[in-house]
């Protein structure tokens, strides 16, 4: 039988302590402080680091952190050998350590620096490694820096034992020893929920906050982590976390009619609405220019004006029932209003991959919203109770118009809706991240929520890019209906959120519904066979210079033949005169050999320009030409990411209806992208038709270049 | 416009026009008691169809001002200006029959020859301008763009000069909007370190010989820099005598020479190439109006 309590020395003094007390925490009690790195009061303790070593009087020094007192036992914690061995612990871990690490130039508060600088370290007198362990940024909140790790293990108990999310563990072996977040995933991918436990307990810069731009909000009121820990849907979120960022989330009051977001700005802020309802909506639409006239009889004048939607309903338009955007709803097209209430969470997009707001929403009752940084949203969007209300709310109220956007689904039952439902799952991923990969078993069809993933296809030739996917775009059909195996493979351009339907799911669906299986077969062929084609085309085009250009890509250039062309400019005032006055080239750009390759829409068929558009008014017509919709809202996305500048933001003045008056309307200029059209309603682009001299031409790239380089080789 | 194969069905239009126009005229030449003369019914015949083609290939101005009419491509009208265009004189010459007998038909014929003459001429110009500009001026730029990329060569080679030199004290400022002054320019720290003797030499060519060349080439053809060998001379001389700290900046210095040689001469040939037209085009009209005049007066009295 153990006795209740023990008496022992420490450094001369006798003390007493319940039996089973180790000396560490003997010594604790009694107020001696013994150094330790490795150990904390609310972890199991490990002795790991041996830094807090003292001497018992056996062969060897002990680790007092996992050595139990004992009756008599006499220990002392400043003894010269205790004193040497710990000043060399210290200086071996202070040789393989950045100094100053992150936590010390933050807070100045490293344990590891702050012993070796009492210990009197400056420089060890051991060499460095050569090698960095690295480092990994993917979290939004945390940064990880391998090489000021000291692989105490405080942050894995804090994981497995305080918070018992067990992401955090340990991998590799000596030199290549470290800490690793579930199966050696990046910490942004990982299962992590960014809690932050293993931040407060790591005792070095190895894992740190994530300072962001901008941390706090300067409008509202900041919500104290009182008041968010109060709410049910920041419950689950560490304290400590909303401690560290505290000014990240504030709390904003909207009196009705109030703004508050408006369509094209630009922002780094999600919102949550806690009580009151918005109205999400998009300002007038500009009309696309509709040149009419000419088509049908060769004396008739042609004249171009702005045409709405309603009036010119272009190929695919009557399908295309509504506008999607970056909130839980998606907008009909001809009346583009929706309701926002309590628990809808909106900007994610924006927040997340810094997009431009994608409409205007307008407090419709007293509003009480939180507004948040990325790194508050990030840290919600891990956390089981929000993630779990934010699907809630998909599936009850935006499930039915996401699908039924996608023109193949329209025939869908409100019944089998019903019947999804509860089956699909909303899945998360990061930028870069595979979602499905080629030549995996298909054991889903995926329609895309949030975000833009880029569908690719492996050849033994380098990676062909197929298609880049945004909101209402869906995948994986072609090996649920084909041979059971992924053709492409499908990864997160940003940050991505789609809906998982499972294979079985899928089949029902098939079974039930012929019209939907039909058209999504035919688009699975279409695809096929584009992409077959593509393959086809790229194998024979002779890479030449040229490819560097970015010409490959294209599927219509207009060339200029240098020693043909006047330099009269019929072609630009042409292109102006069928575009309501604004033109949509610039005789200027690339040249190869006696070509001019100028700056005009190259329809390519790896359209950057699509990815990122908050509200999908750019897209690609018939496979070929790309248009923008007439709900384009000026943000300027698509022009900064053409590569080649052909996409201009022209000013177009339009009466709005004003959203601070409501009921009245005012003139404003609003901005619209415009990128060449091709003048597809007519035989002949007009900038070709207008060129008196033969010198403009609308070429396919590869059979132009193609015969071009195939005639100089046989020269 | 090249005379490729797509001008063939037109020639030969024209030659069968002229053809059947000749055939037409030899025998009426010969018979006719008085010669041909324009009053006749066949002299009348061909100033109708003279005009007619006149007026066709004067359409195609009109047709310019309004690009995106459905009313034929502009390639086919320009191909049926140069050929009818062409055609006309013959007509003309066959109407008259050879003659100039009036003020205002010797003055018409010298119109439609002047026209025609400008119009071949501008034809050649169009085929062969265009092939040089491409050749010599690969750095072409629109041409209503060349005074603001001047005006963004200067700006560079101030900043360049600066940046190597220090303050350029006594600079002349460019007159065109939107370049730095000097003494902008002389805000900027200096980025290279070499001996105040090198600075010095290079300060002094710039302010003394490239920077007036840059501000007014027009006025300076005879400088050195307005010349690619001699040029491309100068600066290998300059390379010998200054540090390799410098070489960089006066690589940068030659090429931003090299463009403002390429702009001097996409200028003029642009100006070669359209200039024709000042006389073509008012001639032409002057021609139109003053057959129609010729037409009424002849047909009314």
């Amino acid at each position: 039988m153990t006795p209740a309590s023990i008496s022992l020395t420490i450094d001369g003094r006798q003390v007493s302590v319940a039996s089973g007390t180790t000396v560490f925490d003997a010594a604790r009690l009694n107020g001696i402080r013994i150094p330790a790195l490795c150990h904390q009061q609310n972890e199991v303790p490990v002795g790991v680091c041996r830094v807090c070593v003292v001497d018992v009087g056996g062969r060897v020094l002990t680790a007092s952190c996992v050595r139990p007192a004992e009756e008599g036992m006499n220990v002392s914690t400043t003894s010269a050998k205790v004193t040497r061995a710990r000043r060399t612990l210290v200086e071996l871990l202070m040789s393989d350590h950045p100094s100053p690490c992150a936590r010390q130039q933050q807070s100045g508060d490293c344990e590891l620096e702050i012993l070796a600088r009492a210990e009197g370290i400056e420089t060890p007198r051991f060499a460095r490694r050569d090698s960095s362990r690295g480092r990994d940024d993917s979290s939004v909140a945390i940064a990880v820096d391998h090489d000021a790790c000291i692989l105490c293990d405080r942050c894995i108990r804090g994981c497995d034992e305080i918070r018992h999310n067990d992401v955090l563990g340990r991998m590799g072996k000596g030199y290549r020893a470290g800490i690793t977040f579930d199966a050696n995933q990046p910490m942004g991918d990982s299962s992590c929920v960014s809690c932050g436990e293993c931040m407060i307990s790591c005792p070095t810069g190895a894992l740190t906050n994530k300072f962001h731009v901008g941390t706090a909000l300067h409008v509202g009121e900041p919500a104290s982590p009182e008041l968010l820990k109060g709410l049910p849907v920041f419950s689950g979120v560490s304290g400590t976390f909303l401690e560290l960022n505290r000014g990240s989330v504030v709390t904003r009051h909207f009196r009705p009619g109030e703004i508050i977001c408006r369509e094209g700005e630009y922002g780094s802020t999600a919102f949550y609405i806690l009580e009151g309802r918005a109205q999400v909506s998009i300002n007038t639409q500009i009309g696309h220019v509709k040149t009419e006239g000419g088509a049908r009889g060769f004396f008739s004048k042609l004249s171009s004006r702005l045409a709405r939607g309603a009036e010119d309903h272009r190929d695919e338009e009557t399908d295309r029932r509504t506008i999607p955007i970056d909130a839980p709803a998606d907008l009909p097209l001809t009346k583009p209003v929706a309701e926002l209430g309590p628990s809808d969470l909106f900007g994610e997009m924006t927040c997340m991959s810094f997009y431009p707001r994608s409409a205007t929403v307008q407090a419709v009752t007293e509003c009480t919203v939180l507004e948040m940084l990325r790194n508050v949203l990030d840290i919600l969007q891990r956390n089981k109770n929000f993630r779990g209300q934010i699907e809630e709310n998909y599936r009850r109220r935006a499930l039915d118009s996401h699908l039924r956007s996608v023109p193949v689904f329209a025939q869908l039952t409100p019944a089998f809706i019903d019947h999804l439902r509860d089956k699909v799952e909303l899945l998360r991923y990061s930028p870069g991240q595979v979602i499905c990969r080629q030549g995996e078993a298909a054991d889903s069809f995926y329609l895309v929520r949030i975000g833009f993933v880029k569908v690719s296809q492996t050849h033994p030739g380098g990676e062909m890019i197929l298609a880049y996917l945004g909101r209402g775009g869906y995948f994986g059909e072609v090996g649920l209906l084909g041979g059971g195996v992924r053709t492409a493979t499908c990864a997160a351009l940003d940050h991505v959120e789609v809906v998982r339907i499972a294979a079985e799911d899928f089949r029902l669906m098939m079974d039930q519904f012929p019209e939907v299986h039909r058209s999504l077969e035919a688009v699975a062929l279409g695809r096929q066979q584009e992409n077959r084609d593509r393959l086809a085309l790229v194998e024979s085009t002779p890479l030449q210079d040229f490819l560097a250009q970015g010409l490959m890509e294209a599927q219509s250039l207009l060339i200029l033949d240098l020693e043909r062309c006047t330099r009269c400019d019929a072609c630009v005032r042409a292109c102006a005169d069928a575009h309501d006055g604004v033109t949509r080239l610039i005789r200027e750009g690339l040249r190869f050999d006696k070509y001019l390759v100028a700056t005009s829409c190259r329809q390519c068929r790896d359209p950057l320009c699509m990815v990122g558009c908050p509200v999908g008014s750019i897209r690609r017509r018939n496979s070929l030409e790309v248009i923008i919709e007439d709900w384009c809202i000026g943000c300027g996305q698509c022009a900064n990411n053409c590569p080649y500048g052909n996409i201009n933001m022209h000013p177009f003045t339009v009466n709005l209806v004003d959203p601070e008056s409501p009921g009245r309307t005012r003139a404003v200029v609003k901005q619209k992208a415009t990128s060449c059209d091709l003048c597809t309603d007519h035989v002949e682009p007009s900038c070709v038709y207008a060129c008196p001299h033969d010198a403009a031409h609308r070429v396919d790239p590869r059979k132009f270049f193609g015969q071009l380089l195939a005639r100089s080789k046989g020269d | 416009m090249l005379f490729d194969q797509k001008q063939r069905p037109w020639v030969i239009a024209a030659a069968l026009i002229l053809i059947v126009a000749t055939a037409v005229y030899i025998p009426y030449a010969i018979l006719s008691p008085q010669g041909p003369r324009g009053g006749s019914a066949i002299g009348l015949a061909f100033g109708i169809a003279g005009f007619a083609l006149m007026i066709f290939a004067g359409l195609l101005g009109a047709r310019k001002k309004v690009p995106v009419w459905r009313i034929g491509r502009a390639q086919t009208w320009m191909r049926g200006h140069l050929w009818l265009g062409l055609v006309a004189l013959p007509i003309i010459l066959f109407h008259a029959g050879f003659h100039m007998r009036g003020t205002l038909t010797c003055v018409l014929m010298i119109l439609l020859f002047t026209v025609i003459a400008s119009g071949m001429f501008g034809a050649l110009l169009q085929a062969y301008i265009p092939r040089r500009m491409t050749i010599e001026v690969p750095m072409e730029t629109i041409y209503e763009q060349i005074d603001h990329i001047r005006a963004q060569l200067r700006e560079e080679a101030d900043q360049l000069a600066t940046a190597a030199c220090g303050t350029l004290q006594g600079a002349p400022s460019a007159p065109v909007a939107g370049a730095n002054t000097a003494a902008t320019a002389s805000a900027v720290e200096i980025g290279v370190e070499v001996s105040e003797e090198a600075r010095s030499q290079l300060r002094e060519f710039y302010l003394r010989r490239m920077r007036p060349f840059l501000n007014a080439p027009a006025a300076h053809r005879s400088s050195p820099l307005a010349d690619a060998p001699q040029a491309a001379g100068l600066f290998e001389e300059l390379r010998l005598r200054m540090p390799p700290e410098l070489h960089d900046t006066l690589k940068d210095f030659e090429s931003i020479c090299e463009e403002e040689r390429q702009l001097t001469r996409q200028a003029k040939l642009h100006r070669v190439l359209h200039a024709w037209l000042l006389v073509h085009v008012p001639l032409s009209y002057a021609l139109l109006a003053l057959a129609a005049v010729h037409a009424i007066v002849a047909l009314r009295f």
